[in-house]
């Protein structure tokens, strides 16, 4: 439930401010997993705060608090107040509030179908009754099932006059079975350890559908322990959605955030070979290469309104036709690079100040069938779930690895390989996109778990994709 | 260290009213954790962000009749309101853990162990952060963040444990780079800021950039002998908790050390690892109010010495714990010592590279214990015990049973503490007590 934040701003805002405001969140998280077909855990939290946030002389400060009593705000001001006058003469950039934090008015909230949530015997039973369902086989040494529910309230007053009230009701949900035998251990997730990441509601822990799931994962776990080795080859390489949300993720995502153009990251989370003249000329990949900036995309984990800074969230294109034409860069980076940018300045929680943020970021659908995309290659291999991830600090050498993998002879799907993976470098790999799936092979997932920023942020992020092809890539298994 | 005080009250009175309210049949165990942090982060040696934090969780677990929940909520400073949270979330367990399975593994608080650990601190004044910190660094390409501020944790249960750990400390974690993109890291880390210290790092650093301005060497994917400085191998300690050494990892098919479990694969007779809580620099406590043994030898000789075990595991697994938390992380790692003196490294690497920094490890086969990452920062190709120019950034996918094995040629004689810079949710505690190793080959692959 929305407070009245605009009157505690109203009696706790500073005199000497050119501008104050106040974010207040409130997230409340409920989850439970099984292991082996037994309760393992569950837990259920709350959390809510402030951020108390000036701007002096164009220098912001800050100070979060969870004390929302009268006298506890008005000392965050003043200690907001402290620190944005002492860096004053180091300010990086003289930022105006007009600029840099919209007076915007909204209020909305994340769509989902069944807003009664799920009592926690019917979700704890559901856990324990999948992973058991998945130790098909004496084979299976290890089932788990993990499924949380989260809900985040964030609400934003200014003294410019903002005023913002947003929900957000996400879901996650995890599947795996670990098989052994002899000395051969694999394990099979249902579209990876983390990728099953929705805005949603109860709808979304669906027994029927994840049944079939867990099912999936254990009999392929099992196939796993007798597939051959991914053999080293150049060769074309097909991705699954469930591997792209995280090649896009990592060699688009990141290296296309204004504040690591801006070398805020740099000596963190890294920084990026796309330079700010880049922008609006680089040709990043091939023609069929269109990423979009997308926070209006039903049920993708971080659709929103407006960020934490209040600006109106809207599609954009971050690459159209293969050219780099807009940054992930919020309205600060925008400010102090001239460039074209996102609303995309968003925190993990009230004690940490926005920074440059993913949010949806999508590859747009193409026009080719899987079976085709199958059809037109000679040698290569299909790669589904990602279970490894490594790229350099300028992102531009990367490595994934995926937990199942099919090989493609002559146009046909031929045989099973365990342990695939393959390398690159970001821009080549993106202009040997060749092939772009259908609306039928786009699927949405996401990340829970996106780490960035000094102090350390971990936020939620969505991309969506279609099936993939990648010409002349180096693939390699287990052993190389 | 009154911000300590008000946090410690903080913890008290939240666990009064958890333990106060327990009904009959029902037990408890609770951790704290809380800070009061200023962050300044800044970019070519200007201010990008700067604000304070003031925060504290309190998680619980409670239990009841052969069953378990977990629970938590921020402590807000206001006595009140933390009254009402505490009394809220305890009832709000309850009514859920009546909802849930039986836990077979509960493994309810019994340690009636105190303890209490302050170390007091000297941090610069607030007002004066920019001025002190990118003072000496004016006309350098300065990036990072200054963190300052007391950090707490606690833990309780209603068997009558309590423990409680505060330190004042603070980490300036930072960089200096060149026009060209490589930069020399570094990192000014403790409880009593000296800003004479702070200038002789960083000018220590300036002296460093030469070296990095000349033209890199490009090298090509391959085999190549290895000198690597203690910072770089940090980035590998977080591969002994991730699919690691915890118990349940290895009984449960996660670890890629099953096959040192098993005698199938082993490290060098030089590699030694321990949990080694006498380096002081987190507490031994784990959630359930347990003490840990002040050193637990993990690895010995090359050869595995004991498994990290939680409460839990030791029920489930019928062998003793060694009060890890539930997670089984390594704490407090450190590795043995070599005979190599690092004034000599250069020297005996001879013709090869020297890794200062590794950056974005993963497993690329959990199974072979197999990691790949990239070089970061600077390092460099050596000839003949000389640094020649740096290198391009390289990429290595190798086998931590190659790494601290087959191809661990020596350790370093000295040592050295690096602290835990992260800062997810809360500053960490903790960090490494490590040696340089010489290897004979490291594998780059891209």
């Amino acid at each position: 439930m929305p407070m009245d934040l605009p009157r505690l701003l109203a009696a706790t805002a500073p005199q000497g401010a050119g501008w104050a405001g106040l974010r207040r969140v409130r997230s409340t998280d409920r989850s439970c997993s099984a292991r082996d077909g037994k309760y393992d855990s569950a837990r259920v939290t709350e959390d809510e705060g402030y951020l108390a946030e000036v701007l002096v002389d164009g220098q912001f400060g800050y100070a979060a608090s969870a004390n929302a009593d009268i006298a506890s705000l008005k000392a965050a001001f003043g200690r907001a107040m402290t620190l944005a006058r002492a860096a004053g003469p180091f300010a990086i950039h003289r930022f105006d509030a007009r600029q840099a934090r919209p007076a915007s008015k909204a209020r909305w909230e994340s769509s989902r179908e069944k807003k009664s949530g799920l009592a926690m015997d019917d979700f704890a039973g559901l856990a324990c009754s999948l992973s058991s369902a998945m130790r098909i086989s004496d084979k299976i040494i290890q089932t788990s099932v993990d499924f949380e529910i989260h809900e985040v309230e964030t609400e934003i007053a200014s003294t410019n006059g903002a005023e913002l009230f947003q929900v957000l009701h996400v879901a996650f949900q995890s599947l795996q079975a670990i098989a052994r035998d002899g000395n051969v251990v694999q394990k099979r997730t249902a579209n990876g350890s983390s990728a099953r990441i929705r805005q949603a509601g109860a709808e979304f822990f669906d027994a029927g559908a994840l049944a079939l799931d867990a099912q999936r994962a254990a009999e392929e776990a099992i196939e796993l322990l007798t597939a051959q080795d991914c053999p080293s080859m150049t060769g074309d390489l097909v991705l699954a959605p469930d591997q792209m949300y995280l090649q896009i993720h990592e060699s688009v995502g990141h290296p296309c955030e204004l504040d690591r153009i801006l070398g805020d990251e740099r000596n963190f989370a890294g920084s990026t070979f796309v330079k700010p003249d880049d922008i609006g000329k680089l040709q990043y990949g091939s023609k069929l290469m269109n990423i979009t900036f997308d926070p209006t995309v039903q049920g993708e984990a971080a659709s929103y309104a407006f960020d934490d800074i209040g600006a109106t969230a809207k599609k954009e294109y971050i690459i159209k036709d293969g050219i780099l034409v807009r940054a992930l860069g919020s309205l600060e980076s925008q400010a102090r690079s001239g460039k074209p940018g996102v609303s995309d300045q968003r925190a993990d929680n009230w004690s940490r100040a926005p920074i440059d943020r993913m949010a949806n970021l999508n590859l747009e659908a193409g026009k080719d069938s899987f079976e085709d995309m199958v059809a037109g290659i000679e040698k290569g291999v299909y790669m589904e779930t990602n279970r490894s991830w490594s790229i350099d600090d300028y992102r531009n050498k990367f490595q994934f690895g995926c937990e199942y993998a099919k090989l493609i002879e002559n146009g046909r799907i031929t045989r099973t390989l365990k342990n695939p993976n393959y390398r690159g470098v970001s821009s080549s790999f993106w202009k040997s996109l060749c092939k772009v799936g259908d609306g039928s092979t786009w699927r949405i997932f996401g990340a829970p778990n996106c780490g960035k920023g000094e102090p350390n942020q971990v936020i939620f992020v969505g991309h969506a994709s279609p099936v993939c092809t990648f010409r002349g890539v180096e693939i390699f298994g287990g052993e190389a | 260290m009154s911000n300590n005080n008000d946090l410690e009250r903080r913890f008290d009175d939240a666990r009064d009213v958890l333990m106060g309210e327990l009904a009959s049949g029902e037990e408890l165990s609770m951790e704290f954790s809380g800070e009061l942090s200023t962050f300044m982060r800044f970019n070519g040696c200007k201010v990008r962000q700067i604000g304070e934090v003031d925060v504290a969780y309190v998680e619980f677990r409670l239990y009841k009749e052969g069953k378990s929940i977990a629970a938590g909520f921020n402590a807000t400073g206001d006595a009140g309101e933390d009254s009402a949270r505490a009394a809220r979330a305890l009832s709000r367990a309850r009514e859920e853990c009546a909802l849930l399975p039986d836990d077979p593994y509960r493994s309810a608080p019994t340690s009636t162990s105190t303890s209490s650990e302050v170390f007091a601190g000297r941090l610069p004044a607030q007002e004066r952060l920019p001025q002190e910190v990118l003072g000496p660094a004016a006309g350098t390409d300065f990036t990072g963040i200054h963190s300052q501020g007391p950090i707490v944790r606690g833990a309780a249960n209603s068997a009558g444990a309590r423990h409680w750990f505060a330190t004042e400390s603070f980490i300036t974690d930072w960089s200096v780079w060149l026009p060209n993109g490589k930069a020399v890291k570094s990192c000014y880390a403790g409880r009593e800021w000296d800003g004479a210290e702070h200038a002789r790092r960083l000018a220590a650093a300036k002296a460093r950039l030469e070296p990095l301005s000349r033209p890199e060497v490009k090298l090509k994917p391959g085999d190549y002998r290895a000198y690597i400085t203690p910072d770089a191998l940090y980035e590998t300690i977080a591969f002994f908790s991730w699919n690691g050494l915890g118990e349940r990892d290895i009984r449960e098919g996660e670890s890629a050390y099953i096959a040192l479990r098993e005698g199938r694969k082993g490290f060098s007779p030089l590699f030694n690892l321990t949990q080694d809580f006498s380096l002081g620099i987190e507490p031994r406590f784990n959630e359930a109010g347990d003490v840990a043994p002040e050193k637990l030898a993990l690895i010995e000789g090359g050869k595995l010495a004991s498994t990290i075990v939680s409460n839990r595991s030791a029920k489930q697994y019928g062998v003793p714990t060694n009060a890890a938390p539930e997670s089984e992380d390594l704490r407090s790692p450190a590795f043995g010592a070599g005979k190599l003196a690092e004034k000599d490294a250069l020297k005996a690497l001879g013709t090869g590279v020297y890794i200062s920094n590794f950056h974005y490890l993963n497993w690329s086969d959990v199974e072979t214990a197999r990691v790949t990452g990239m070089t970061r920062f600077s390092c460099f190709w050596v000839e003949n015990g000389e640094l020649v120019a740096p290198i391009s950034n390289m990429r290595f996918d190798e086998s931590l049973y190659d790494l601290y094995g087959s191809k661990l040629e020596d350790l370093t004689v000295e040592r050295s503490l690096i602290p835990e810079t992260g800062s997810y949710v809360l500053r960490s505690l903790g960090g490494a007590l490590l040696p340089g190793i010489l290897a004979k080959g490291l594998r780059f692959t891209l």
